[in-house]
């Protein structure tokens, strides 16, 4: 049975080694001291979200080296006291937000390369990575980058509203301290977002619509 | 619960607790044909986002940032002690590394000397014993002329200042040869002024003997301690200078 699940992304965007590695409360707060290890354990997720954020691989590696860069700076600024207070995670993906707005600000719409975002090969591992997966994705490879160019149609805060809650698999109050905007206004943009993509896929949605045994039937 | 309620709350019973709404929006779906066929779309959608694949970064990713932050760390100080040398007190200034400075103690005070090495290297400077193997590696030098470049660290200079000192550590004790020489060996003929600066702010005298480079005319030219010093260092090293270089020498050092 085909599972439609926003978290199993976590296992998969987590780095391999997650399940040993210390927790945090393990590892001590983040500061500048440990942050090989936190560039370890987030640098997949925060290159994902940029990744989907501007449709390019080269700015989403130059956003992603700036973030940690940012980050370190500010970390080794801060006192024992906020360091033990941070959410690690909700700020680094805030940062790495800020600058993906500052970098696609300064481009013309016109340098994003849709088309380095379609890559056989993820596409073909993804679809061996596990027996959960729907095999129809084999088949919906194409769908794939329908989905991805349609993504990147959207405005600047509505995109980071649907790649934080659907690809990235945050909850609404994360969602929320990230870009620092009420819970109701998270909702209502992902729900925005969400329309918008319908109306662009417009007569796609129906083929890459989950089928039965998929959640909008569970629910039914 | 009106449809334009409902749609609100779809995103809700994605949540793995449910909602308190959970239960009335569901009651409206299982009645609302319009609503249910909205919700299907709106969970395709959502449906198609989170079957993209997850992007693997590439490889080099996190070296190139583990470099960069690295860059930005302030590096750990190097130690100093003084060794003593038939040239009189030195200040050698080292780390695990190897030996990274050396300044000839003179009339100037230990205090603005290692302020000058502090800043050369860009690093601080506390005071330690030395280790042994930092006293043989002077020790050395005063017995071959040679040093044992191994344990001496220059990484803290350019990759042309590194260059130019390397191609002078070629030069056999007892000779000398020219900036333009060293210019012309390393690639860049262009570049003998700059080789004389590079000579100039060598922080590791003796060891990189920059004493062994004089202007094109063989004479002296210049040195940090003054060309009196350089003379005596090339003489203990068995160097014969030609009388008029000597003399037009010491003469360009007054004008």
């Amino acid at each position: 049975m085909a599972a439609l699940a926003p978290l199993d992304r976590e296992s998969r965007l987590a780095q391999p080694a997650a399940a040993t590695a210390p927790s945090r409360s393990e590892a001590g707060t983040p500061g500048p001291e440990n942050f090989e290890r936190i560039v370890d354990e987030y640098q997949r997720r925060l290159y994902g979200f940029a990744l989907r954020m501007t449709g390019n691989r080269e700015d989403a590696e130059e956003i992603v080296q700036d973030a940690f860069v940012r980050a370190y700076r500010a970390l080794a600024k801060m006192d024992p006291k906020q360091r033990a207070e941070l959410r690690l995670q909700p700020w680094l993906y805030t940062i790495t937000l800020n600058v993906t707005r500052n970098r696609l600000r300064s481009k013309r719409p016109s340098n994003v390369a849709l088309d380095a975002l379609a890559d056989p090969d993820a596409l073909l591992n993804e679809t061996q990575e596990g027996p959960d997966q729907p095999e129809a994705i084999i088949e919906r490879g194409a769908d794939m980058v329908l989905v991805e160019q349609a993504l990147l149609q959207l405005p600047m805060h509505l995109r980071a509203a649907a790649t934080l809650r659907f690809i990235e698999g945050r909850s609404h109050p994360e969602i929320a301290e990230i870009l620092n905007q009420p819970i109701g206004t998270v909702k209502s943009h992902v729900h925005r977002a969400v329309r918008i993509l319908r109306r662009i896929l417009g007569p796609q949605v129906g083929r890459i619509a989950p089928q039965e045994g998929d959640a909008a039937h569970a629910v039914l | 619960m009106r449809c334009s309620d409902l749609v609100r709350l779809w995103d809700d019973l994605r949540e793995a607790g449910a909602a308190p709404s959970r239960e009335a929006v569901l009651a409206h779906l299982r009645l609302c044909s319009d609503c249910q066929d909205a919700y299907r779309e709106y969970e395709g959608i959502a449906y198609c986002l989170t079957c993209l694949p997850v992007v693997e970064p590439p490889t080099g990713l996190v070296p190139k940032i583990l470099e960069h932050i690295n860059s930005l760390r302030p590096a750990s100080p190097d130690m100093f002690s003084h060794v003593r040398s038939p040239l009189g007190d030195l200040i050698v200034a080292f780390r695990e590394t190897g030996i990274t400075a050396i300044a000839i103690c003179s009339e100037d005070s230990d205090s603005s000397l290692c302020e000058s090495i502090a800043k050369r290297l860009r690093r601080g400077l506390v005071p330690a014993k030395a280790p042994q193997w930092v006293i043989d590696v002077v020790e050395s030098y005063f017995r071959t002329f040679d040093a044992d470049r191994s344990k001496v660290d220059i990484s803290a200079l350019t990759e042309f200042e590194r260059a130019a000192l390397r191609k002078a550590a070629e030069i056999p004790c007892g000779e000398v040869r020219s900036y333009g020489w060293i210019a012309r060996e390393i690639g860049q003929p262009a570049a003998a002024r700059a080789v004389g600066q590079a000579m100039a702010r060598n922080p590791v005298p003796l060891l990189y003997p920059c004493h062994r480079v004089v202007d094109s005319t063989g004479a002296l030219h210049n040195y940090a301690y003054g060309l009196e010093l350089k003379a005596r260092i090339l003489e203990m090293e068995g160097y014969v200078p030609p009388a008029r270089a000597v003399n037009a020498g010491a003469g360009a050092s007054r004008a």
